[in-house]
């Protein structure tokens, strides 16, 4: 016990250092930034409890606010099961520093023990900024009992169990099954894709046909059981005070959890060998090679970084992948007929706009662009380039990226029936955007940069610089929204905005050549 | 006295060049500092020469790396100046650069490449020609035994593997000084030996290699000049014989490390 407290602290610290990007000034920095990840919690919780009052005033104004609890208890699932699939290789399985861990005088079980503590610290932090704030938007609109808080607050501990389980078989499944091809990456990734959109369209899709306003909650709560079947034992827990079906989830989570921790012991050995061997394979034979001008060379090794990783792919890519087939799905599938209410589906595609700019500010792969240099930073510092060569190749791949978006909103607003003008200028406002998230995802990582990372993981998802981002990214997209508030004209809002963004674009790029430059040769 | 050699400690010292050739790397009262209390390099003063084999000694924190670094444009420093064949690294750092090849002590490369795309991003970076990049590949790579597995991801690579492939793409681009940190750690006995030849032969087409170890006998066997270095400050440099004079390499180090 005392070791695998020993490793989770230092485990923890790790990460905990990754995420704040201390590095080397440790005395200086942590006040700012524990503030500004305090800060960061505050605002998703205030979010996390707007959203929760809405859908709980929703549900209420149709005899179904008891579901609410469920529904967000599904989402916290569901939230949990996407991140961490993707965390699985690099915590539990195939990590970097497994070899040194191994060669101590530590069992299995402890590194096991410390890793899956790890896992579930993080989720446990997710649960609590959804369910706390879904406590009391319920509390407010159902004024149940003391009994909802007292088994809520129980089952919140038990809820990451089953969802780090199943995420868990789906990463290893996904990672071993790549593993097995020469282009390993390219699989994994479309594995990925695959599970995201599937478990999307499912949640869509499930009795879609005969929705009705009338009967909300219960569609909802259907779609809700599809994804998650343990969602009517919480329901009946948590709502009905029902004790049998309290001990009965927690039975089930911990037995889950449980049985998954005693496969781990049996497989870790062979699976980190699987995951981390290398697909060598020693018959390469002299050809033809292509050239092409340091630029060139720059940007096509940046573009080979970003596919190399699923883990980046799907964190920094996937918002543009989500936009790309919600606009081919407006085009070949009628929203009313799918949802079966016309009203919903008009709303939705009114807000298709601000989808486009949600969709562009989560696709920042510049965002750790820099960190992602690692140990290998002194490369890119040693060649006969220029920082702006090396700056200009990172956002330009982020351009690159999410440049389809462009396309995405001229077919939007040719099938939203917008007008000529009104389409060019969401054209014009989402080029400004992609061009707006790769200068800015750059500068923040060159503030906070991370170059003595352990796992992938910590720049790509838990650094600074990307919550940062996602920060002031869902900013900006707010500002958008409040904008269309307050000014009801849609030419008068996106012109406004987009001036606003090319000024904020000519901000960031003096930032980048002049602090930038600087900032260059003290990394 | 210390075994044929004595140095005062009281002035600078100031290495400089006896060779006909030109200058590749100056270095003028180089100060670099981490914290503002302690130095990690010290008025160093040091030239490398066209054809010299320059090796650059000193214990462990000794400020090697550093110097290194601030060589090849990685780390800035505060005071002083660097200079590769007459081009100030701080005025003009991609000529510099272009001049250069740089070999770290741990070879971190890009590990989501395979060995040959990582060569030829090399090639590209420094514009080595087709047929050129593809002779020189083929050359080093068969020379170090590593042509079958430059199809492989870098990931896959041992550690001598990826030192074998940071030295391949140092002299595809015949580098006008080649500067290398602890080279040899990692490498067979055979590819050590191989590499040796290499420097040799890049030394004698007028290239210049400047380099840190801890192999003193490797120094004393391959280097035309040695520098030792002890917090910061140099305290030998010279000639091989001029440093050593009648003892070995390793007495002498060991007597000045110990004593100054």
């Amino acid at each position: 016990m005392k070791k695998v407290m020993r490793l989770l602290s230092v485990e923890l610290w790790a990460v905990l250092t990754d995420m704040l990007s201390l590095g080397k000034s440790r005395t200086k920095k942590p006040k700012v930034l524990y503030a500004g990840l305090l800060f960061f919690v505050a605002v998703l919780s205030v979010v996390s409890f707007m959203y929760s009052l809405m859908i709980g005033t929703v549900l209420r104004m149709n005899q179904s606010l008891e579901y609410l609890p469920a529904i967000i208890m599904a989402a916290a699932c569901v939230i949990i099961v996407m991140t961490t699939v993707f965390k699985v290789k690099g915590t539990v399985f195939g990590f970097r520093d497994y070899d040194l861990l191994m060669s101590l005088p530590v069992s299995i079980s402890e590194i096991i023990a410390s890793r899956l503590v790890i896992l579930y610290s993080f989720n446990f932090i997710f649960v609590i900024i959804l369910i706390v704030p879904m406590m009391a938007a319920y509390g407010i609109l159902a004024q149940p009992s003391i009994l909802f808080y007292l088994i809520c607050s129980i089952v919140m501990f038990f809820l990451p169990l089953v969802p780090i389980v199943i995420a868990s078989f789906l990463g290893t499944a996904i990672a071993l099954a790549a593993s097995k091809f020469r282009h390993q990456n390219v699989l994994n990734i479309l594995f990925s894709i695959g599970l995201m959109v599937s478990f999307i369209g499912l949640s869509f899709l499930f009795d879609g046909n005969e929705q009705q306003l009338t009967d909300l909650g219960r569609t909802m709560i259907n779609q809700v059981e599809s994804i998650y079947p343990l969602a009517p034992l919480f329901l009946k827990a948590v709502v009905e005070y029902d004790l049998f079906a309290l001990v009965l989830f927690i039975g089930i989570s911990i037995l889950a959890f449980f049985l998954y921790t005693v496969l781990v012991k049996i497989i870790f050995k062979k699976m980190n060998t699987a995951m981390m061997t290398g697909t060598a394979r020693a018959n390469f034979k002299m050809r033809e090679l292509k050239t092409s001008s340091p630029w060139k060379a720059l940007y096509i090794k940046e573009v080979k970084r970003f596919f190399a990783s699923p883990l980046y792919v799907l964190n920094t890519g996937i918002g543009i992948v989500l936009l790309t087939i919600g606009t081919i799905a407006i085009i070949f599938v009628d929203l009313g007929t799918l949802l079966g209410d016309p009203l919903a589906a008009a709303q939705i595609t009114v807000n298709f706009p601000l989808a486009i700019s949600f969709c562009v500010v989560m696709t920042c792969p510049s965002t750790a662009s820099i960190s992602l240099e690692g140990r290998s930073l002194w490369i890119m510092k040693s060649l006969p380039v220029t920082y702006k060569q090396v700056y200009i190749s990172k956002v330009a791949v982020n351009f690159s990226i999410v440049a389809p978006a462009i396309l995405d909103a001229a077919i939007i607003g040719y099938v939203l029936k917008l007008g000529m003008t009104e389409t060019f200028l969401l054209v014009l406002v989402t080029t400004a955007s992609a061009v707006f998230v790769s200068l800015l995802g750059l500068l923040l990582n060159l503030i906070m940069p991370n170059f003595t990372w352990i796992s992938e993981v910590t720049v790509i998802k838990q650094s600074a610089a990307m919550i940062v981002m996602i920060f002031l990214g869902f900013t900006y997209v707010g500002i958008q929204i409040l904008l269309l508030f307050a000014i009801r004209s849609f030419l008068l809002v996106y012109g406004v905005f987009l001036i606003l963004t090319i000024v904020l674009n000519i901000i960031l790029y003096v930032a980048l050549i002049t602090y930038g430059k600087k900032r260059y040769m003290e990394l | 006295m210390l075994l044929g050699v004595s140095f005062e400690v009281s002035f600078v010292l100031t290495c400089r060049g006896t060779a006909g050739g030109g200058i590749m790397l100056k270095i003028t009262n180089l100060s670099k500092s981490y914290k503002s209390d302690k130095k990690a390099v010290d008025s160093l003063n040091l030239q490398v020469d066209s054809g010299d084999i320059f090796g650059f000694i000193g214990h462990n924190g000794a400020g090697k790396t550093t110097t290194i670094r601030a060589v090849v444009g990685i780390l800035d420093f505060e005071e002083g100046d660097i200079t590769i064949d007459g081009i100030s690294i701080k005025d003009n750092p991609v000529a510099c650069k272009q001049k250069m090849a740089y070999i770290p002590d741990n070879p971190d490369l890009y590990e989501h490449l395979s060995g040959i795309a990582y060569l030829n991003f090399i090639g590209d970076i420094y514009q080595v020609g087709k047929a050129e990049r593809m002779e020189l590949i083929e050359r080093y790579a068969n020379a170090f035994e590593l042509t079958p597995n430059l199809g492989d991801s870098i990931s896959s690579y041992s550690h001598g593997m990826k030192q074998k492939l940071a030295i391949i793409s140092a002299f595809i681009h015949k580098p006008k000084l080649l500067v290398l940190d602890e080279p040899f750690v990692g490498l067979d006995p055979k590819a050590a030996y191989t590499l040796k030849l290499f420097m040799s032969d890049l030394c004698k087409e007028g290239s210049a290699i400047f380099f840190s170890t801890h192999v003193l006998e490797v120094a004393e066997k391959l280097c035309n000049k040695i520098a030792i270095i002890k917090g910061g400050r140099l305290v030998s440099c010279g000639t091989t014989e001029e440093v050593k004079g009648n003892s070995s390499l390793e007495d002498v180090f060991l007597e000045l490390i110990e004593t100054k």
